[in-house]
């Protein structure tokens, strides 16, 4: 269901922390309703460019449009229109939910009985009714992984951007999420996911843009992706593109020394 | 959450800062839950004082497992309940007010414990405010523009501050209204907040140095030992000040130096000399000058290089670890030269490792080291008061109150037990240790070699510097004897896995046991004033312990193994 323009446009993006380049001129189109699983080694630049369009990281060189809006201005309107879920330990732990909450939709301009209704609602959804009241440092991975989907979904936003938003969820929630997001998408929000587990990027994007060494080396759907590189999975796919094929020889030298000590 | 009142407060001026373009509503609502979120925090001040009583679960609440069931019942500021402490701080200064006209010296002094102990605490407890690499995530990427963030942030640390110097100052600033009249009270609350002013700016401009040239470990550790400093200095500082009465004569006249300019609090001197006593001269000028301008400069300068410090603290976040490799290679050298067996040799190094790097044991425990080394010279002093001068006192036998310093054997021999980090203790239950001596006997040896040792060299050099070296043999049988005490407090205190329970579990009923132990300590030194009357009686004492401690360390632990510790556990 691609429309025609884009909500996400960005153009030969750059960025340098000192003398090293992270990002060597990105450029991407993004359209309502895709889910982008947006995938990389570590370090490859994955988190950077997220940072920037959320406005987190300055400095950069190129163009940035989200929604129309060229982020580098002052304009920060462009920011309620997303949401975004950051990694855990991004959260002010000594609130509990409901503040945390509350706090968040607040910041969103939301009216504070709105937000306390539609987090309440969501939390009992998520089977989380219960410690709604309690502070989010007494939380479990899973839990508090909830909590920030839900923060970043309380204001209704039209884009989305997840930082393996997964982790730490139980195998039933991470259905539950799976769901939540394709039905999103299909409702017209558009999703950029970014994460390091292939097998679920594989099943839930409808495309993929896989970056090494701050360039986009690929982009398309996980069919398209197979028929270019002939490769199985996605994982294979990623270790074939990011020039990673000595996981073999790695793990062999690895066991070898581990079996060296013999007590 | 709680609607403060000093945000009620702060609504009057919405017109101001929504001029300035700030989104007052959402300033509103960080601050907020930034209070909300201090007054579920303990300032090191309290958690301190509260130790000695029953209050280590004050302490616990915040940081252990306790915390997240208990909810959001008790919100009523425990930061504001803590202020009273400030309050009983304060005053110390009444004294330096009441007691004469000599302004500049009176008032330079003031300033001086105003300028430590504010500083101190902004560093020691809100550091975490100034360097929360959290904001940057969740607040920036929400639609709220820059200045709304930096504001909220400036205001949150100048109502802290406000609080704090209220209470301090409140008991010197009332007495001075009644004592020294409107004009001084005046001059005072104006001074006060521009020291706070230049706090502030100082407390950033430091943390913009290290930042800008050391990682953010280092900067942890900076504040770990500020955090540390604050501890010994409030404790010490009581004891001294109100000595220093008897030592000083405050009638001299005070003489303007070139170096003054290099000490703010004379500056802030400067004006009460200028309007009340009506010294005209060119220093007092110059300072109140100085004091006018430099807080107001700072603050200014602070404001605009917010965003910088913004960005050189991503390096908080930032992982990095460089150590001197030449240094762990000497502790390594020194733990195997000092331990029978391999896996001894294994926990020394580990203990050396926890006890010089774990910054919640190093709060807890260095301040005790700090004040043994201080308390034998409180007595000495007490001493010297008595009428004795100094070279009376260098002749005499008062250097045996070096014991005192082992009064924190047994603290911190308890101590070993706890650590922040005590969840990394299943790793003694997962491994499989042969003979559990070797972890006891490992860490005692490095608390010897790391803490020990090193204190009392400190101490002994300084002793020697006043006794002469005559005493050298009775600081070699002091050591030797504070080696036998150790064990002796480990064999008393029981074993106890080493780092393995939280601080907050530290239990009073121990303290209990440390009295039969500080008898033993004073039983040894009343021997060893004993063998000094006789002739060589020092070097028979010397030799006594060397014998016992030999059986001690070789035999002592594996007669122990049987009866207690691990098995029970």
């Amino acid at each position: 269901m691609d429309n025609n323009k884009p909500v996400i446009t960005i153009r030969d993006l750059r960025m340098r922390y000192g003398e090293r380049f992270v990002l060597n001129g990105i450029d991407l189109d993004v359209y309502q309703g895709q889910i982008i699983g947006y995938i990389g080694p570590n370090g490859a630049g994955k988190s950077t460019t997220v940072k920037i369009m959320l406005g987190l990281v300055e400095g950069y060189t190129g163009e940035v449009r989200i929604l129309g809006t060229d982020i580098a201005g002052d304009s920060m309107d462009y920011k309620r229109k997303i949401g975004y879920v950051p990694e855990i330990a991004e959260i002010y732990d000594t609130l509990s939910a409901q503040e945390y909450l509350t706090f968040i939709g607040q910041l969103y301009g939301m009216r504070e009985d709105d937000a306390d209704r539609r987090s309440r609602y969501l939390m009992e959804i998520l089977g989380l009714k219960d410690v709604f009241g309690s502070r989010v440092s007494s939380f479990s991975k899973g839990m508090k992984q909830k909590v920030l989907l839900i923060s970043s979904l309380l204001h209704n936003p039209d884009i989305l951007f997840l930082d393996e938003p997964l982790s730490g969820l139980d195998a039933n929630s991470v259905m539950v999420v799976k769901e939540i997001l394709a039905l999103l998408a299909e409702q017209g929000k558009t999703i950029f996911y970014s994460s390091h587990i292939m097998d679920v990027v594989e099943k839930i994007s409808s495309r993929i843009i896989l970056i090494n060494g701050g360039r986009i080396v690929a982009d398309g759907s996980f069919v398209e992706l197979k028929e270019q590189n002939h490769e199985g999975t996605l994982e294979d796919i990623f270790n074939q593109l990011t020039g990673f094929n000595e996981h073999r020889s790695l793990a062999e030298q690895f066991v070898s020394v581990v079996n060296e000590v013999r007590i | 959450m709680n609607d403060f009142r000093t945000l009620k407060l702060l609504d009057r001026f919405r017109g101001a800062f929504e001029g300035m373009g700030v989104q007052y509503d959402q300033m509103r609502r960080i601050l907020q839950v930034k209070l909300t979120m201090d007054g579920r925090r303990v300032p090191t001040i309290v958690g301190n004082s509260s130790r000695r009583q029953k209050g280590t679960l004050l302490g616990g609440r915040e940081s252990s497992t306790l915390k997240g069931q208990n909810g959001t019942g008790d919100d009523s500021n425990r930061f504001i309940r803590s202020l009273w402490v400030y309050a009983l701080l304060g005053i110390v200064m009444i004294p330096f007010v009441i007691m004469g006209n000599n302004y500049m010296f009176q008032m330079s002094f003031v300033f001086g414990i105003m300028l430590f102990m504010v500083m101190t605490s902004l560093i020691s407890d809100f550091s975490s405010v100034l360097l929360d690499i959290r904001d940057k995530n969740i607040l920036y990427s929400k639609p709220l523009n820059h200045r709304t963030i930096s504001m909220a942030k400036t205001i949150h640390i100048l109502i802290y501050m406000l609080f704090i110097t209220a209470a301090i100052m409140l008991p010197s600033l009332l007495v001075g209204l009644i004592r020294n009249g409107i004009v001084f009270f005046l001059i005072f609350l104006v001074e006060i907040v521009l020291m706070d002013f230049l706090i502030v700016a100082l407390t950033a401009f430091l943390y913009f140095l290290v930042l800008r040239f050391f990682d953010g470990e280092k900067l942890k550790d900076v504040i770990n030992y500020v955090q540390i400093g604050l501890t010994i200095g409030i404790t010490i500082g009581y004891q001294l000040v109100f000595r220093l009465f008897d030592f000083v004569d405050f009638s001299f006249r005070f003489q303007p130096k070139w170096w003054q300019f290099l000490l703010p609090p004379v500056w802030f001197a400067g004006p009460f000399e200028y309007v009340l006593s009506g010294d005209r001269s060119g220093y007092v000028a110059a300072f109140s000058l100085l004091t006018l301008l430099l807080p107001i400069a700072g603050i200014l300068l602070y404001i605009k290089m917010m965003p910088a410090f913004e960005r050189n603290l991503q390096k908080l976040s930032e992982q990095t670890g460089r150590e001197s490799k030449g240094l762990t290679r000497l502790w390594r050298l020194i733990g195997k030269w000092m331990c029978r067996t391999r896996e001894e040799a294994v926990f020394f190094g580990f203990a050396s490792a926890m006890m010089a790097k774990e910054r919640e044991f190093k709060l807890k425990v260095y301040p005790t080291l700090g004040f043994s080394i201080i308390f034998p010279f409180i007595f000495l002093f007490t001493n010297l008061q008595d009428g004795r001068g100094l070279s009376d006192l260098a002749t005499g036998k008062m250097y045996l109150f070096i014991y005192f310093c082992g009064l924190l054997v047994p603290s911190v021999v308890i101590m070993l037990g706890f650590s922040g980090q005590h969840k990394g203790a299943w790793i003694f239950r997962a491994i499989p240790i042969q003979d559990m001596n070797a972890v006891y006997k490992g860490t005692l040896k490095a608390f010897l070699v790391r803490l020990l040792v090193p204190l009392f060299l400190i101490e002994a050099i300084i002793f020697t510097a006043i006794f002469g070296l005559r005493i050298i043999p009775d600081l070699i049988a002091v050591l030797l004897c504070l080696f036998l005490y150790t064990f002796i407090s480990y064999l008393l205190l029981g074993p106890e896995l080493p780092f393995s329970e939280p601080f907050q579990a530290v239990q009073t009923n121990r303290s209990l046991k440390m009295i039969p132990l500080m008898l033993i300590l004073a039983a040894f030194g009343f021997v060893h004033y004993a063998a000094t009357v006789m002739s060589y009686g020092v070097y028979l004492y010397m030799g006594i312990l060397l014998i016992a401690n030999i059986i001690a360390w070789h035999r002592g632990f594996t007669d122990v193994s049987g009866k207690r510790g691990f098995a029970q556990r």
